[in-house]
């Protein structure tokens, strides 16, 4: 998504709110919680998982407006922590071993079973890692060294992850995946 | 039929992003079916940006302004903490140079003891990690009134011009911040457990 507050406007805001002024704080919040919960949705495995994530992302942004680098993107800025906070609790669950699971699994039920089903059901059965390389790249603009970065892994890595996504979205959506 | 090799799937995905190689882009304007796959995977990232933007089910900003607010005050509250340990130290000197009181030992004493007790207390709720987890809105309605509570007691031990050389009445305050900083370890403990079921 795009910034939704222009730059001179945002700078503004964050000199307000790195100041204690409340309302630029809400303001802020009210403008990206939508985007952020977008995001933390598409990288988490439930939606408690993604409101926590929304929490954490804008009490670490309380914590780190000063980061910001007023001629860059703010969008840009609040992305990164919000995967990044996504991320870090993936992690912590230590959902990596059931992640590989799943993988087996989606991978057997898309050989065998010739289901249709719909982007938004397709995605979410995507593994993990792979749903998380998709988003940030397809939907997100990221690039491959950014994602390899946020996620500590290799560019090479990033780019099998979004080519086995794609694989399995195409097997899943069939036709519909050939089709606007 | 043909034996020209296809491009992968990630040789047409650099493609699509505008960096494939040399090789890749030619094919694609020659191969039909590479060209058709890219044209595919172009439209499939456009159906990916079209997904509709979710609404968080509940609205966080009161959890949030209250998390922001009290961590800002502790951000402050370290620096006044400091300074009034510096002042109820030089408090302490001053009364055992002038001798004054009807037992100075004893108050040194049960004031360095209510301190050490507030400064356990922040050591355990630190390591609590609070932050780490969401509030509900009851579990934040009792952290915001503790914190605000300790908030009230830091203006007064910040002040020692008001607080004089009372000694017992300054050993009372800490003590009455290590019982709030108590109640907070209390309930984040509580809702470390209650997570964790």
């Amino acid at each position: 998504m795009a910034d939704t507050i222009p730059l001179a406007e945002a700078r503004s805001l964050v000199a307000r709110a790195k100041a204690g002024d409340q309302r630029a704080l809400e303001h802020l919040y009210r403008a990206y919680e939508g985007a952020v919960y977008t995001l933390a949705r598409r990288l988490s495995k439930t939606p408690e998982d993604a409101e926590d994530v929304l929490q954490e992302t804008f009490l670490e942004i309380c914590r780190s407006l000063g980061a910001w680098r007023a001629e860059g993107s703010l969008w840009a800025w609040i992305r990164r922590i919000a995967a990044s906070k996504a991320l870090m609790r993936y992690r912590r669950e230590k959902v990596r071993a059931a992640d590989a699971l799943d993988e087996d699994a989606a991978v057997g039920f898309a050989e065998d079973v010739p289901l249709r089903l719909d982007l938004e059901a397709a995605l979410h059965r995507l593994p993990e890692r792979s749903r998380t390389v998709v988003w940030l790249h397809d939907v997100e603009g990221m690039t491959h060294e950014e994602i390899a970065e946020l996620m500590g892994m290799t560019t090479s890595f990033s780019k099998s992850q979004l080519a086995r996504a794609h694989q399995k979205l195409r097997a899943w959506l069939g036709e519909e995946g050939a089709v606007a | 039929m043909s034996d020209v090799r296809h491009g992968t799937m990630e040789e047409l995905l650099a493609v699509r992003d505008g960096e494939g190689s040399a090789w890749a882009r030619g094919h694609v304007e020659a191969c039909a079916s590479c060209g058709a796959e890219l044209y595919r995977l172009e439209q499939m990232r456009s159906r990916l940006r079209a997904l509709p933007q979710y609404a968080p089910p509940r609205d966080r900003w009161a959890v949030v302004a209250v998390q922001a607010r009290a961590e800002r005050r502790v951000r402050m509250v370290s620096a006044l903490t400091g300074l009034a340990a510096a002042a109820a130290l030089a408090g302490l000197l001053l009364v055992a140079a002038q001798g004054a009181g009807p037992d100075p030992l004893a108050a040194r004493t049960s004031l360095r003891a209510a301190m050490a007790r507030s400064q356990a207390m922040e050591r355990t709720l630190r390591e609590l990690n609070p932050d780490s987890r969401a509030l509900n809105g009851q579990a934040a309605a009792a952290v915001a009134d503790l914190q605000g509570r300790i908030e009230a007691l830091d203006a007064r031990l910040g002040d020692p011009a008001a607080l004089g050389r009372d000694l017992g009445r300054q050993a009372e305050l800490w003590n009455e911040r290590a019982g709030l900083l108590s109640a907070l370890v209390d309930v984040h403990t509580t809702r470390v457990a209650l997570a964790g079921l």
